[in-house]
C-alpha cells in the first residue's frame, strides 16, 4: 500500500505542473492582465465617466444617469461624426481591399525593380501617421497643392478648365472633397499593410494549386474569383479586421487634416470625443461619444473572427 | 504517330541544367514512366510537357503539333499532382467539374461527366465532401477524376502515389495501371520508385542529371542496361560491378550463386567469394562478401533463393559462379555498355 | 533683424554692453534681473510645464531665467516644454493622475480646471500690490466672479492685430489699410478680383477662425454671453455679423478659408498670398526671417470697427499659469510668478514684443519714452510700424467678452461652434438667422452643464 500511495502523490505532483488547464491559465495570465488593464479598465472607466458629470477639472464621479448620452446624441455634430466614422471606415476599407488585391497580384509577379516597388509601397506604413498626414496636408493645401498644379497643367482646373476657372480645388475646403481627402489618406495608409498581408496570403497558396488552375484552363477572372479569392478570404478578413479597427478608431488623420472641418463634415467619433471631452473640458460627454466606438468594434471583431474560422479551408 | 514527343529538350535554372537534351516519343495508349533519383529532372520534364515550364531549348510535340507556345489548357493534357492540388474550398463534385466549367460546358453535361468519372473511380458517395474530409487515397481518386473528365490526349502524373502508405500504394498502383488500360489514354508517369516504374510502365525512361540514360521496356532496362547508372539504379540489390581485365563487368546478384548450384552448367565464371555477412529475407537470402579484382578487393552481393539450401557461413570462403552470358560489360571511363571482346 | 542677430538670446544687459558697447542699443534693452527676497521660506523642487513659445529665444531666456531664480532662492527648477496641442491633454492627464508639475502655463483661459487648482487670490492681490493695475482682460481670463476665485495667474497676453499688405491696399486706393470691417469688402473685393490676392479671415476649426468670429460679432455689437454668463448669441447684431461674413466670403475670399489650420494664414501672408489677416505679430516676425520683402510690405491695423464704431479684437494668446492642487511646491510656484512679473520686460523683449504684460508698470520701455513699439528693436522697416500696438489694450478683450472667460465659453471655443456658424452661413448651408439659431441651440446646453457644475 505504501508504494501505491507514494506513486499517487508523485503523479499528483507531476500533474499539477503538467496539467494543461493549470499551465494554460498560468500562461494566459499576462495576456488577461494586459487586456484587463488596457481594454477593460478604460472601458469601465469610460462607462463610469459617461454616467457621471465628470469634467477635466473635477474628476469626482457624481451619477447623473443617461442625461449625458441624451445631450451627446442630440448634437448634430455627434450625429455627423457617427455617420462619418462609418462612411470613412466602410468606403476606405472597400477601396483598400480592392486596391490591395490588385497590388498584391501584381507584386507577386516577377519583374525587374520589384524590390523597389515593394519598398516604396511599404513606406506609408513605416511613416508615423501624423507625419504622413502632415505630408498630405501639403499635398492637399488650398494654395500650394501639387495636385492642383498638375490639374491646372492638364487644363482640368484653372481658366478654361473643365472644373475651372479657379486654379484650386480646395481639397480641404469643401465638404465632399474633404471627405474624399480623409478617405484617401486612410486608404494610402492602410494599403501597404493590406497588400503585405495579401501577398503573404498569395504566397501561401501552393504552387500546385496554381498549376492545377493553369492545367484546368481557367481564365484570369475565374481563377481570381473562384480560386484565389476564396483561398485568400481568411487572411483578407484579418487584413480587413485590422483596417477597420485602425480606421474606425483613428483620430490622427482627421485631427491633422481638417480638425473635423469644413463645418463638421469630416468630424469622426474619436476626434469629436477629443474636442468635446479634452479640449472642451466635458469629460463625461467625451467618454460617452467614445463609447459609441465600442459596440461596433466588438461586433466587427466577432464577425471577422467568425468569418475567418468558417472559411478556414487549408 | 507519337502522342507526345520531345526533341532535344533543355531547361536551365540559372546554373543548373535540370533537363539536358531529352528525346522521348510515346506511342498511342502507352504508359511511359519517367524514372530517376531525386533532382534528376523528371518533374521539370513533365511540367514542360504540361506547359507549366518553358523549355530553354528544344521542341515539344503533342499529336504531332509543336506546342511550345501553347498554354497548358490548349495542350489537351490533364495532370495529377503529387499533392493532388485539389481546391480546398470546393467539394469533390466541384473539384472534378472545375475544368469542365472552364471549357464552358453546360450544367447538365457537366453533371453527367462528373458522375461518370466518379463512378469509374468509385467515389460517387464522396462527391459532397471537401478535400479535408477525404483520406489520402480518396483525394487521389478525386484528383484522377478531375484529370479524367476532360477526356485528354495525355495524362501527366507526377508521383501521384507518393503520399500514400506502402500498402495502399501497392493497391493503387494496380488499380491505376488497370484503369489506364481500360481508358487507353497515353500516360506519362513520374516516379523515383523503380518498383513502380518496372511494374507499371510499358516503357521506362531513366533520367539522371537531366539526361536521358535509357528508354526501353522494363525488361530491356533490366537485362540490357545502357550504362552503369541504369544497371545499378534498377534491381534490388543493384547489379554487382567489378573491374576486371581493364573493363567493368556487371552481373545481377540473383545470377551470382554458389558454384555447386550451377551443377554442370557450362560457360561459368567462377569467383573466390569471401563471405562477410548474410541476411535472411524470407524468400531470399542476401550474401555479402568480397572478391578480388584488378583494383583489389570489391564488395559484391549474391541473392540466393531460400530454396537453395547450401549452407553459407560468414567468415568462410566459397566458390561462387555466374554464367558468362549473364555478364554485361561497360567501358571503364564512360561507364557505357560495350560488347565483350577478347583482348 | 540686424539687431536681433547681434543679440544672443538671454543675453544680459551687462554682457551686451560689454560685447557691443553701443549706446543706442542701451535704450532698446530690458533692465537687469531684479531679485526680491521671497516672503516665504522656499526649498525643494519646482516643476514647471511650459508652452513651447513661438519665439525660440523666449524659451532659452525663460529656462535660464527660471534656473537663475532657483539658484538665488534655493529651489531646484525643472522646466519642461510641450507644444500647443499637448498642453490641455497633458494637464488633463496630470490632474487625473493627481501628480505632475507644480506650475503649468496655458495660452488660453483654463477655467475648466478650477476645481482642481489652488486658489491664487492672494497671489493676484500681492501682484496688484507690487506692480499696480492689472489690465482688465487679464482679470477676466483668470478670475471667476461666481466663485470669487482666481483660478489662474495671468502674466501676459498677445494682441491680435490686423496684418495687411500695404502695396496691395495702396493699389486700390487705401494705403493705410482697412479701418472698418466694411473696408474689407469694399477694398478686399477689388484686391481679390483685380490683383488676385484674397482676404484671410478663416472659418475653420482652429484658433484664428475662432478669434476672428468673435472679433466680428463684438464689433457688430453682439456677443456669445453677457456679463453674467447668460447666452446672448441670438441677436440681430450677431445675425448682421454673420451676414457680413457671408458677404465678405463671397466678395473677397475663397473656399480655402474653410480648410485652414492655425498656421495657414501665417503661411499665406508670408508667401504674399493674403491681403489682410487677423493674427498676432508672429506671422510678421516669421516673414521677416523668410521673406523680408513681404515683411517690409506688411503693416498693422488695430481692431476693425463695425457699423456703430465699436472695434474689438480678442487677445490672440493669454497666458494663464495654474497651480494644480496636487502641486508639491505651491509656495515656490507663486514666488516664481511674482519674480517673473517683476522682470516682465525681459519676457516681452525676448518674445520679440509678442508678449504684452498684464502689469504694464513692469515694462515701461514697451510703450513709454523711446518705446519699443515705436522703434522696434527687432528690425522693422520702417522701425515704427508696430506703433499700432501701443493702443492694443483699448481694443483688445478676452474670449467671453463682455463677461469672464468661463468654462462654458471655453467649451464653445473648443468645439468650434462660432467658426462653424460663420461657415454654414457663408457656404449657404443655412441663412445667417438659421446659423445663429443653430449655434444658440448648441451653446445653451453647454452653459447649462457648466452652470450645473457651479462654475458659471
Ligand atoms: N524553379 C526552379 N528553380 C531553380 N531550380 C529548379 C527549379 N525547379 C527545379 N530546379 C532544379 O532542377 C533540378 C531538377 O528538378 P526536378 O524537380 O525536375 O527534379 P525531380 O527529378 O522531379 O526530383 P524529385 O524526385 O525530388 O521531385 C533540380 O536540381 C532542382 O533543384
Ligand atoms: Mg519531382
Amino acid at each position: 500500500m505504501a508504494i501505491t500511495y507514494d506513486r499517487n502523490t508523485q503523479i499528483e505532483q507531476q500533474s499539477l505542473l503538467d496539467n494543461e488547464r493549470v499551465l494554460g491559465s498560468v500562461m494566459l495570465l499576462p495576456a488577461i492582465v494586459y487586456i484587463v488593464a488596457l481594454v477593460g479598465l478604460p472601458f469601465f472607466l469610460a462607462i463610469g465617466y459617461s454616467l457621471s458629470d465628470i469634467t477635466v477639472g473635477d474628476p469626482s464621479l457624481d451619477f447623473v444617469g443617461f442625461s449625458t448620452f441624451r445631450a451627446v446624441i442630440n448634437d448634430g455634430t455627434f450625429q455627423r461624426s457617427l455617420l462619418n466614422t462609418f462612411v470613412f471606415t466602410v468606403v476606405s476599407q472597400l477601396i483598400v481591399i480592392i486596391a490591395a488585391n490588385m497590388l498584391a497580384l501584381a507584386l507577386n509577379k516577377n519583374f525587374r525593380g520589384k524590390w523597389l516597388i515593394r519598398f516604396l509601397l511599404l513606406l506609408p506604413w513605416a511613416t508615423p501617421i501624423a507625419l504622413g498626414t502632415i505630408g498630405w496636408l501639403w499635398v492637399l493645401d488650398s494654395v500650394f497643392s501639387p495636385i492642383d498644379w498638375l490639374l491646372t497643367q492638364a487644363n482640368i482646373l484653372g481658366p478654361g478648365g473643365a472644373f475651372g476657372p479657379s486654379a484650386h480645388a480646395y481639397w480641404l475646403g469643401k465638404p465632399t472633397l474633404a471627405m474624399i481627402s480623409v478617405i484617401t489618406v486612410h486608404v494610402w495608409r492602410l494599403i501597404p499593410l493590406a497588400t503585405v498581408i495579401l501577398m503573404a496570403g498569395l504566397t501561401a497558396i501552393p504552387q500546385d494549386i496554381r498549376d492545377a488552375v493553369a492545367v484546368d484552363g481557367v481564365g484570369f477572372w475565374r481563377e481570381f474569383f473562384e480560386v484565389t479569392l476564396p483561398l485568400l478570404t481568411p487572411i483578407m478578413a484579418v487584413a480587413t479586421l485590422f483596417g477597420v479597427i485602425f480606421t474606425f478608431t483613428d483620430m490622427a488623420v482627421v485631427f491633422v487634416l481638417t480638425r473635423g472641418g469644413p463645418v463638421s463634415s469630416t468630424q469622426v467619433l474619436s476626434s469629436w470625443a477629443y474636442f468635446k471631452g479634452i479640449e472642451g473640458g466635458n469629460l463625461a460627454q467625451g467618454a460617452a461619444i467614445a463609447l459609441f466606438l465600442l459596440p461596433v468594434l466588438v461586433a466587427v471583431v466577432i464577425a471577422m473572427l467568425r468569418l475567418a474560422r468558417r472559411s478556414e479551408v487549408l | 504517330m507519337a502522342i507526345v514527343e520531345t526533341r532535344d529538350l533543355k531547361r536551365h535554372f540559372d546554373k543548373v541544367l535540370a533537363v539536358d537534351g531529352v528525346n522521348i516519343a510515346t506511342e498511342e495508349g502507352e504508359f511511359v514512366v519517367l524514372l530517376g533519383p531525386s533532382g534528376s529532372g523528371k518533374s521539370t520534364l513533365l511540367r514542360m510537357i504540361a506547359g507549366l515550364e518553358h523549355p530553354t531549348a528544344g521542341d515539344i510535340l503533342i499529336d504531332g503539333q509543336r506546342v511550345n507556345h501553347l498554354p497548358p489548357r490548349a495542350r489537351k493534357i490533364s495532370m495529377v499532382f503529387q499533392s493532388y492540388a485539389l481546391y480546398p474550398h470546393m467539394t469533390a463534385y466541384k473539384n472534378i467539374g472545375f475544368p469542365l466549367k472552364a471549357e464552358g460546358l453546360d450544367t447538365a453535361t457537366r453533371d453527367k461527366k462528373i458522375r461518370w468519372a466518379a463512378g469509374l473511380l468509385g467515389i460517387s458517395h464522396l462527391l459532397d465532401r471537401k478535400p479535408r474530409q477525404l483520406s489520402g487515397g480518396e483525394r487521389q481518386r478525386v484528383a484522377l477524376a478531375r484529370a479524367l473528365v476532360r477526356d485528354p490526349a495525355v495524362f501527366l502524373l507526377d508521383e501521384p502515389l507518393s503520399n500514400l502508405d506502402a500498402k495502399l500504394r501497392a493497391m493503387a498502383r494496380d488499380e491505376l495501371k488497370q484503369f489506364q488500360r481500360e481508358i487507353g489514354t497515353t500516360t506519362i508517369y513520374v516516379t523515383h520508385d523503380q518498383v513502380e516504374a518496372m511494374g507499371m510502365g510499358d516503357r521506362v525512361a531513366v533520367l539522371y542529371n537531366g539526361k536521358l540514360r535509357q528508354f526501353g521496356t522494363p525488361h530491356e532496362l533490366y537485362e540490357d542496361p545502357a550504362d552503369t547508372f541504369v544497371a545499378t539504379f534498377l534491381g534490388s540489390p543493384p547489379m554487382n560491378i567489378i573491374e576486371r581485365d581493364g573493363r567493368l563487368v556487371g552481373f545481377r546478384p540473383e545470377d551470382f550463386l554458389p558454384k555447386v548450384v550451377w551443377e554442370d552448367k557450362e560457360d561459368l565464371v567462377t569467383y573466390d567469394f569471401h563471405v562477410t555477412r548474410t541476411e535472411y529475407l524470407g524468400a531470399d537470402q542476401y550474401i555479402y562478401g568480397i572478391v578480388n579484382t584488378d583494383v583489389g578487393e570489391t564488395k559484391i552481393v549474391s541473392r540466393m533463393p531460400s530454396m537453395v539450401t547450401v549452407p553459407i557461413e560468414a567468415g568462410s570462403q566459397y566458390d561462387f559462379a555466374v554464367q558468362g552470358h549473364h555478364q554485361v560489360y561497360f567501358d571503364k571511363q564512360s561507364g557505357k555498355r560495350i560488347e565483350y571482346e577478347k583482348v | 533683424m540686424k539687431q536681433s542677430k547681434i543679440l544672443r538670446p538671454g543675453l544680459s544687459r551687462r554682457q551686451f554692453l560689454q560685447s557691443v558697447g553701443g549706446l543706442a542699443a542701451l535704450l532698446a534693452l530690458p533692465r537687469e534681473t531684479v531679485f526680491r527676497r521671497p516672503t516665504r521660506q522656499l526649498s525643494g523642487t519646482l516643476r514647471i510645464l511650459q508652452w513651447s513659445h513661438f519665439v525660440p529665444r523666449y524659451d532659452e531666456w525663460f529656462d535660464e531665467f527660471a534656473v537663475a531664480w532657483g539658484n538665488e532662492v534655493g529651489v531646484e527648477v525643472i522646466v519642461d516644454h510641450v507644444g500647443l496641442t499637448d498642453l490641455v491633454p497633458r494637464t488633463v492627464a496630470e490632474i487625473n493622475a493627481g501628480e505632475g508639475h507644480d506650475l503649468i502655463e496655458h495660452i488660453a483661459p483654463v477655467p475648466q480646471f478650477e476645481p482642481s487648482v489652488i486658489s491664487l487670490n492672494d497671489l493676484n492681490a500681492e501682484a496688484v500690490n507690487r506692480f499696480g493695475d492689472r489690465v482688465g482682460l487679464s482679470t477676466r481670463a483668470s478670475f471667476n466672479p461666481v466663485t470669487d476665485n482666481f483660478h489662474s495667474y495671468c502674466h501676459g497676453w498677445v494682441p491680435d492685430v490686423g496684418d495687411y499688405r500695404k502695396s496691395l491696399w495702396a493699389e486700390v486706393g487705401k494705403e493705410d489699410g482697412p479701418a472698418t470691417w466694411q473696408d474689407l469688402i469694399d477694398f478686399g473685393a477689388p484686391i481679390r478680383d483685380d490683383l488676385g490676392v484674397q482676404m484671410g479671415i478663416g472659418m475653420s476649426n482652429e484658433i484664428d477662425s475662432n478669434m476672428a468670429a468673435r472679433a466680428l460679432i463684438w464689433s457688430f455689437g453682439g456677443s456669445v454671453q453677457d456679463e453674467d454668463a447668460n447666452v446672448t448669441i441670438n441677436s440681430p447684431e450677431t445675425v448682421a455679423a454673420v451676414a457680413f461674413m457671408k458677404e465678405l466670403f463671397e466678395k473677397a475670399m475663397t473656399p480655402e478659408v474653410f480648410s485652414w489650420q492655425a498656421a495657414s494664414n501665417n503661411q499665406l501672408l508670408i508667401a504674399g498670398q493674403a491681403s489682410y489677416i487677423l493674427n498676432s505679430i508672429s506671422a510678421y516676425r516669421s516673414a521677416q526671417q523668410v521673406n523680408p520683402e513681404v515683411a517690409d510690405d506688411i503693416f498693422f491695423t488695430p481692431a476693425l470697427t463695425g457699423p456703430d464704431g465699436i472695434g474689438l479684437a480678442s487677445e490672440h494668446v493669454i497666458y494663464n499659469y495654474i497651480v494644480p492642487t496636487h502641486a508639491e511646491n505651491p509656495d515656490a510656484a507663486m514666488e516664481f510668478l511674482l519674480h517673473l512679473t517683476e522682470n516682465y520686460d525681459q519676457a516681452v523683449f525676448n518674445s520679440e514684443l509678442y508678449n504684452f504684460p498684464s502689469y504694464f508698470s513692469t515694462t515701461p520701455d514697451l510703450l513709454e519714452g523711446e518705446n519699443w513699439v515705436g522703434d522696434d528693436p527687432f528690425g522693422s522697416n520702417p522701425p515704427d510700424k508696430l506703433a499700432v500696438l501701443g493702443t492694443a489694450e483699448e481694443w483688445s478683450t478676452v474670449v467671453g467678452h463682455p463677461g469672464p472667460a468661463n468654462a462654458a465659453v471655453g467649451e464653445v471655443f473648443a468645439t468650434f461652434i462660432l467658426p462653424e456658424m460663420m461657415a454654414k452661413a457663408a457656404r449657404g448651408d443655412l441663412t445667417p438667422e438659421e446659423a445663429v439659431a443653430e449655434a444658440e441651440e448648441r451653446i445653451i446646453p453647454i452653459f447649462e452643464k457648466w452652470r450645473d457644475e457651479g462654475l458659471i
